[in-house]
């Protein structure tokens, strides 16, 4: 056998994904709710994510928790806890890099891997470093995964699919036809309803029926995302892994949601400043500023209506933001009406420091508030999120986003250890008392 | 030589490990792996790395192969990074392994002879083998507790630190979850 080239892999591409991931991390990190059914998402009044065997009784994700727990009375449930399962997530992608440094973090529970010529030097075939992957994964994280390793990366995600929880599929080239014929079209990453029903009037049902078609066909019939699919069927990697690190964003967007709806104009406008400071310590975070901004209000009857303001300068201040949102929040908020969220897009973000001073002096008034938010970062660094805001934000930072059930916080936020508070913890999970 | 040598101690510096063949490859701007191997072959020739047993790549002399200190007129160089290359954090000191390293809160007395007392933050991990002798977590018939892991025969059984407290020798199920490697405890 050589090491350089195989027939069943031209390429290796491993796809790994946690079995309900947010409800394992929670039965992982809490014994006690091992099997038993459980729902993650309190706090936002619908289903995150649930147990198989609630999937299995009809509980899908998305629905509204009372519907849920009329399926289910049993079923135990616990608010999101997004800073533990972030922490198991990077732990997952760093338990992959240990067996190849090509790792694209897909998104909080998913990860794609290249184990192309990893062979020689992990001294293992590709099917045995899948399998030391699962295991060292489920070993230290005590969740399981599903895992497919194939030839590209659509092919390596019908892997992954193929045997869920719990399941590790290899698809050889070899054995593709043998996979994809028992595979729908819309069941195909990438492929919609609107798109599989198209293909479907050319009498292609299964995924293999699409991938025998001819190159002109596809070309001929199909826009070019599809024709990536098809080269990705037939083993050709057309989608390569984007291992890069994010090193930034278009735009930037917080909203949040509170119970009961107000129709008080102070509480409404101090949960849009909230968004705003949260919005702002994030382009902070990665040095950028936004020419332009798209603020909004939700009715309780789930309208939007808001604003997009064009910025006199690009900026990552509070202040700069607020200013212009007040000249226009009257025009927005109407008297009476209740609405249950606000929301903040920052726009057509540039990076932060490459800024043209304009006629009237208004960017150097910003730039002294530059200062103060630099210290404002530094004493959020040392002391946690949120230890100085705003006034206008007080309201909001006074009261939690709900009150009532929907305001549980996650138990780690409430069990500390000394030395910690409520806003910084260590970044290790914790498994309860003992 | 010291022209490979010193992109091999920038990265290991940055990263604390040691690169790959492939990011090798990049670091010394060489087209091929065999290029890099042969590389790598003189440096483990010459003492400054060696391949531990999975062909991994493992720092030996790495830094005092180019050690320039200056030119010292009398006294010692002022303690740069030099001196301070060979300590750890923490971080690494009470989590050694990161990924499979979790946390608990101690309730109770029946440890308090193994110095663990209620109130105290144990660090465990999740492992694929434990020993008995070791302070272990497990869910013991159906209660999830923290006792020296001990084994009579072919029968394991968890046994407190403290008199008060009898051996709990499993009914109906028993499961070891993580191993306790350190106590954390701040005044």
């Amino acid at each position: 056998m050589t090491w350089g080239h195989s027939a069943s892999f031209p390429r290796a591409i491993l796809h790994v994904d946690g079995d309900c991931f947010f409800a394992s991390v929670e039965i992982a990190t809490n014994p006690h709710l091992r099997g038993k059914p459980v729902i993650t998402g309190k706090e936002r009044g619908i289903v995150s994510a649930c147990t198989y065997d609630l999937k299995a009784r009809g509980v899908k994700r998305g629905m509204k928790l009372h519907e849920a727990r009329a399926i289910a009375p049993d079923a135990i449930v616990v608010p999101s806890d997004y800073e533990t399962y972030s922490i198991f997530s990077e732990r997952m992608y760093e338990i992959v890099r240990r067996y190849t440094s090509a790792v694209e973090e897909y998104s909080i529970d998913e990860c794609f891997a290249d184990l192309t010529g990893y062979r020689r030097v992990n001294k293992m075939s590709y099917e045995q470093m899948a399998q030391a992957i699962k295991r060292e994964l489920q070993t230290e994280l005590g969740l399981t995964f599903s895992l497919g390793l194939s030839a590209t990366k659509v092919l390596a995600k019908i892997g992954s699919k193929w045997q869920k929880p719990d399941g590790l599929t290899v698809i050889r080239l070899a054995d593709a036809p043998h996979f994809l014929k028992k595979k729908l079209v819309d069941d195909v990453w990438g492929i919609g309803h609107n798109t599989a029903a198209y293909l479907n009037s050319f009498d292609i049902q299964s995924a293999h029926d699409f991938a025998v078609k001819s190159e002109e066909w596809v070309r001929g019939n199909t826009a070019k995302p599809y024709l990536e699919l098809w080269h990705e069927l037939n083993g050709r990697v057309v989608l390569e892994l984007a291992t890069k690190k994010r090193e930034g964003y278009q735009s930037i967007s917080k909203t949040k949601t509170f119970t009961p709806p107000s129709r008080d104009s102070s509480f409404v406008f101090s949960q849009l400043s909230k968004n705003i400071e949260n919005a702002c310590i994030k382009a902070r975070r990665w040095e950028l500023a936004a020419p332009e901004i798209f603020f909004f209000l939700k009715t309780q009857d789930f309208k939007y209506h808001g604003f997009e303001i064009k910025l006199p300068h690009p900026t990552n201040v509070p202040h700069d933001v607020l200013r212009e949102v007040t000249r226009f929040f009257s025009q927005v908020f109407k008297k009476g009406v209740a609405y249950r969220a606000t929301g903040i897009t920052l726009l057509k973000l540039q990076k932060a420091g490459d800024v043209q001073l304009d006629l009237f002096g208004k960017v150097q008034e910003s730039e002294g508030l530059r200062l103060v938010f630099n210290s404002v970062d530094a004493l959020s660094e040392r002391y946690g999120k949120h230890v100085v805001f705003l006034g206008s934000s007080f309201s909001a930072m006074k009261f939690g986003a709900h009150l009532g059930e929907r305001g549980d916080t996650p138990e780690r936020t409430r069990e500390l250890f000394k030395g910690e508070s409520f806003r910084r913890r260590l970044s290790i999970p914790m498994l309860g008392e003992v | 030589m010291d022209t490979h040598v010193e992109p091999l101690q920038k990265f290991f510096r940055s990263k604390r490990r040691m690169p790959s063949f492939s990011e090798l490859m990049k670091l010394w701007g060489y087209k091929t792996k065999s290029a890099v191997n042969y590389r790598v072959n003189a440096l483990i020739e010459a003492g400054v790395i060696a391949k531990d047993s999975l062909g991994k790549l493992i720092p030996v002399q790495l830094e005092q192969g180019t050690r320039v200190l200056g030119l010292v007129e009398a006294g010692f160089p002022s303690a740069a990074e030099e001196e301070l290359l060979d300590v750890m954090n923490f971080d690494e000191y009470l989590t050694p392994n990161k990924e499979s390293t979790y946390i608990l809160k101690v309730k109770g007395d029946s440890m308090k002879d193994a110095g663990i007392c209620e109130g105290d933050m144990v660090i465990v991990e999740r492992r694929s083998t434990v020993k008995p002798g070791q302070i272990v977590v497990a869910m013991i018939d159906g209660e999830f507790t923290m006792k020296y892991l001990r084994k009579r025969g072919a029968l394991f059984y968890l046994e407190p630190a403290n008199d008060r407290y009898k051996p709990m020798f499993p009914k109906n199920s028993f499961r070891v979850d993580a191993v306790v490697t350190a106590v954390v405890r701040k005044y």
